[in-house]
């Protein structure tokens, strides 16, 4: 091969300096988390004390705005890195043990509710995203990224789209630049829209699920309502997250032919390999509680872990947001996701409401 | 063309994804709270 260059190998870590260089990344986000925990229930009390009249805002928030006070003013040593970014395993830990707090019955109503508003906010947002991308004369590919990331589930939906359709690195860094700016941004302006339109809990859960790309920032949006809509956010999400396979071997099929990606010999394995399975681990704890497996203390145990599961998610979010380095990826991705999460923040918003008249979710 | 045959197999040995080694723990965890090996998880 003549264009092979050899680079310099580094060895192999071992399996526990992969776990060491995880601690300071992990602690940071315990603290930030933690320090979160602290300053919602001590400004709380703080206020009562002094009989002053300030809005409650929740432990997400702070850890949030720790997190990004931290990223955007002094940054993030290299050190912390590899910790920051277990923030994804947590989230999906926390959502497998989420599963505790829905029976079978719920899911079965909620979900095949949430599961046809996926369906529309896919479709839509997809046609959308595509006629704003090829609008704005963005690369088809860039575009493709975009249109996969906004309308299925964010960063893996990006990553998992980028391996399927051979797309440039640049393009993937540019769509997950947008959609994490975009959803930073969600985080405080949906609960804002939410109690204007004095949203149910609900309601705002499945527009959050639906319109949020990230999951933890979709997480984090309704944790930031309330516990209820944080767990109708995460099972609407969750919906969204399951039908990423489809979605990615159907923009696979469509660039294949046209020698810009792989040819998908075995459809089956591709669909199992690109499924998200901690939508699986979520359906078998789900299962478990169903059928008693655990008593209430031990499902209150379960709804707790997760909760700190979520907790260092959260601190994350912050963490690994940063608008200096996302100003650096060029003003039009952005420009596109902006609009196009703009329209499909109303579409779902218009579609949740009126699902709420029909299903009363 | 491209196809999946031709990649090459770099590496045969079966590794657990981040996802899946976040459900392993969960359930781990799951399990080892309903034997009673943890008691109780406050918030």
């Amino acid at each position: 091969m003549a264009d092979a260059i050899a680079l310099p190998q580094n060895p192999p870590l071992s399996i526990s300096s992969r776990f060491l260089r995880l601690l300071p990344g992990v602690a940071l986000l315990a603290v930030i988390g933690l320090a979160g925990k602290f300053l919602e229930k001590n400004i709380n009390l703080c206020a009562k004390s002094h009989h002053w009249i300030i809005p409650n805002i929740e432990y997400v928030l702070w850890a949030i705005l720790i997190g990004l006070a931290i990223s955007n003013t002094i940054g993030v040593a290299g050190i912390f890195k590899h910790g920051i970014a277990t923030c994804e395993f947590w989230l999906r830990a926390g959502i497998v043990l989420l599963g505790s707090r829905f029976l079978l019955g719920d899911l079965a109503k909620l979900g095949g509710v949430s599961l046809l508003l996926v369906f529309i906010e896919i479709s839509g947002s997809l046609v959308f995203m595509t006629f704003l991308g090829r609008l704005f004369g963005l690369r088809p590919k860039l575009t493709s990224l975009l249109a996969v990331g906004s309308a299925v589930c964010g960063v893996s939906a990006i990553i998992a789209a980028q391996g399927a359709i051979d797309a440039e690195d640049e393009d993937s860094s540019f769509a997950i630049a947008a959609i994490l700016a975009l959803g930073a941004i969600s985080l405080f302006v949906f609960p804002l829209i939410g109690h204007a339109l004095h949203l149910s809990d609900h309601a705002y859960g499945a527009w959050a699920g639906l319109a949020v790309d990230n999951t933890a920032e979709a997480t984090a949006a309704g944790a930031l309502y309330s516990d209820s809509a944080a767990k109708l956010a995460v099972l609407v999400k969750t919906t969204r997250n399951a039908l990423i396979g489809f979605v990615v071997l159907a923009y696979a099929i469509y660039y294949a032919p046209r020698g810009q990606a792989r040819v998908v010999a075995n459809k089956a394995a591709f669909l199992w390999q690109k499924f998200p399975k901690f939508v699986l681990g979520f359906l078998l704890v789900s299962i478990l509680a169903t059928v008693g497996f655990f008593t209430n203390d031990q499902n209150a145990s379960l709804a707790n872990l997760s909760r700190w599961a979520f907790l260092l998610t959260f601190a994350g979010v912050g963490l690994r947001t940063n608008f200096r380095e996302m100003r650096r990826q060029g003003l039009r991705p952005f420009v596109v996701g902006f609009v196009g999460e703009i329209a499909i923040a109303a579409f779902t918003l218009v579609l949740v409401i009126g699902a709420d008249q029909l299903f009363h979710l | 063309m491209i196809t999946e045959n031709t990649r090459p197999a770099a590496n045969s040995s079966p590794r657990l994804t981040l996802d899946e080694w976040a459900v392993l723990l969960a359930l781990a965890a799951a399990i080892l709270i309903r034997f009673g090996v943890i008691h109780r998880i406050p918030w």
